[in-house]
């Protein structure tokens, strides 16, 4: 139990390195909505955590798996829907709806990945975008989904714990934070436990993880299901938080992108890199968009945007938390 | 008996790599196998160790029939390999390495952890724990690749040319380290080489292939006398000259 708790709370390889980052990390979204009073500079706030949680869980098949999904927006979907359409036919409280919702997302992935992980690299990638692409038009066909009109949550006033409908963005920072810090000790644990190093031994390389008794197989299913299920999470949070949701909206392929992109850019396989990535990209995208589209220069924010990732991308394959540690390794010596 | 090979096939397409082996392995000794290249000894080992699925014969291993087992299932039943080319996980840390392996007969983190200590230790290999395997040399890659495989806990160790790429000292290293593991983890090992001085000196025992054929078996005196096998080595006409 002890073990479990250290496990879960305490940081692996390099403590005090992770501790400082984190302590920092945890003041600042502490205080945040407090130190900024606009609107939009929260809704940035509540975005960056969002994308930072779709990151962690994208990072257990991105980065520690190694195996380049293009479709968690399918997932983020499952979530979304689920909260939704139970809050719309039986007003289900939040809670509880984001159970079916991870269970839901977990079971698609499971299914889908046993045909998928017969394929590897680009032609498992281009495999998870067709499956999430196929769901987004199967979520605009349907009619019992709402189709391609969405599905509207019915709001309720004042504060409410039980549906999470709130009119300060307050609530929401600190309702989207506790989400995140649960995933981030899930994965924090995950990262250290037997399978996290299954799955990082299968990335590194598969002959000598089977030499090592390790299923490679299994060991991609599953994780590719528990990613899949961290997916639905967020998912659920988009649904009462924009109240209105469409297939566009939660589960395009744009947002796909963005949350490799996120990891890629911070760092995959590294428990950081995907809030460096958020805190670099998300920001830059909503206040580039909002500047440039003020001066109607629609699309310029694209290309600058598209620019530092090519950057990062070309100069360092392990993103920023990639220098940060090259950095640091040269001042230990 | 640890092994029975009986009577082993595999084709690749027409081409015949392993035809019809037998041979057997008795607890605690030492096998050498030995043959030029594309003799057909790594896909003897890949059979074995369960990467290729044999076309035809028995793998029975402490009595079971292991015949066409996945590799992972393999190491869960007592049989570790290591590879001809490296295969180190770059990406992790020697210790994270060893203690892959050692996850193989645990859950807990803990104790894998001093698991892997303990082989570390018994390798020489504690002042290299923290470090990436990429950029450590070579002597000490095959030695992170021998801890990893021991972690797993083994009885019957299956080493594929340990001796490639290192200079004769090291070789004597390494197999000063082999025999002492070997008496310690009280291991079965089977070797293949093409270096004749390691093979010749670490094994009881040697058995020669050559074409995807066994041509020779016996004690390594025995076996290089026989023409045979100094045929396949230097070709037929130094064998008819001597």
């Amino acid at each position: 139990m002890r073990q479990l708790f250290i496990d879960i709370f305490f940081f692996g390889d390099r403590p005090h390195f992770e501790r400082i980052g984190f302590l920092i990390f945890i003041i600042i979204v502490l205080v945040f909505p407090w130190m900024v009073t606009s609107a939009y500079g929260r809704a940035v706030m509540i975005k960056f955590l969002l994308f930072a949680l779709f990151g962690l869980g994208w990072n257990l098949i991105g980065g520690y798996g190694g195996q380049v999904d293009l479709g968690q927006a399918k997932n983020v979907g499952f979530g979304a829907y689920a909260t939704a359409l139970m809050m719309v036919w039986w007003k289900t409280p939040f809670w509880i709806t984001v159970i079916p919702g991870i269970v839901i997302a977990a079971a698609e992935s499971f299914a889908v990945a046993y045909p998928m992980f017969r394929l590897k690299g680009h032609y498992f990638a281009i495999a998870t975008l067709c499956v999430a692409l196929v769901w987004k038009e199967l979520f605009i066909f349907w009619d019992w989904t709402g189709g391609a009109r969405g599905v509207e949550i019915p709001i309720r006033s004042g504060a409410d714990f039980v549906y999470m409908q709130f009119n300060s963005p307050i609530y929401y920072h600190y309702f989207i934070l506790f989400l995140f810090l649960l995933q981030f000790f899930f994965v924090n644990w995950f990262r250290k436990s037997k399978l996290g190093y299954e799955v990082q031994a299968v990335r590194d390389n598969e002959d000598a993880a089977a030499s090592l008794g390790i299923n490679v197989y299994r060991t991609k299913v599953i994780n590719y299901t528990i990613a899949g299920g961290l997916g639905a999470l967020g998912g659920s949070f988009m649904a009462v938080y924009y109240l209105y949701i469409d297939p566009d909206a939660v589960m395009p392929l744009d947002l796909s992108i963005l949350i490799a992109m996120t990891v890629m850019v911070g760092g995959a396989g590294s428990i950081w890199g995907p809030i460096i990535g958020a805190a670099i990209l998300i920001p830059l995208d909503m206040y580039l968009g909002a500047w440039l589209g003020a001066q109607k220069r629609l699309g310029i924010d694209f290309m600058i945007y598209a620019m530092i990732m090519m950057v990062i991308a070309a100069k360092e394959p392990k993103g920023v938390w990639g220098i940060i540690e090259r950095v640091r390794k040269k001042g230990a010596r | 008996m640890m092994l029975e090979v009986k009577n082993l096939v595999k084709e690749f397409g027409g081409l015949v790599a392993n035809g019809d082996i037998s041979f057997e392995l008795r607890r605690g000794e030492i096998l050498g196998l030995i043959g030029p290249n594309g003799a057909g000894k790594s896909t003897l080992f890949n059979c074995i160790a369960g990467y290729y699925k044999p076309t035809g014969g028995n793998i029975l291993f402490e009595g079971k029939d292991i015949t066409g087992w996945p590799p992972h299932q393999v190491t869960r039943e007592g049989i570790a390999r290591t590879f001809q080319g490296m295969k180190i996980m770059p990406n992790l840390t020697v210790e994270e390495n060893v203690m892959i392996g050692a996850f193989c007969r645990t859950g807990n983190r803990q104790i894998a952890r001093k698991e892997a200590w303990e082989i570390l230790d018994l390798m020489g290999l504690t002042g290299e724990a923290e470090a990436l395997p990429a950029g450590l040399p070579i002597a000490v890659q095959k030695r992170i690749e021998l801890a990893r495989a021991i972690a797993t806990r083994p009885r019957l160790l299956m080493l594929d040319e340990m001796a490639a790429g290192l200079n004769p000292l090291e070789t004597k290293e390494i197999i000063q380290t082999l025999q002492r593991i070997k008496e310690e983890k009280k291991l079965t090992l089977f070797l293949t080489e093409h270096v004749m001085e390691f093979i010749m000196t670490v094994s009881e025992r040697v058995i020669v292939m050559a074409a995807g054929k066994k041509i020779a078996e016996g004690s390594p005196v025995e076996v290089a006398r026989q023409e045979k096998v100094i045929e396949a080595y230097l070709g037929e006409r130094y064998a008819k000259g001597r």
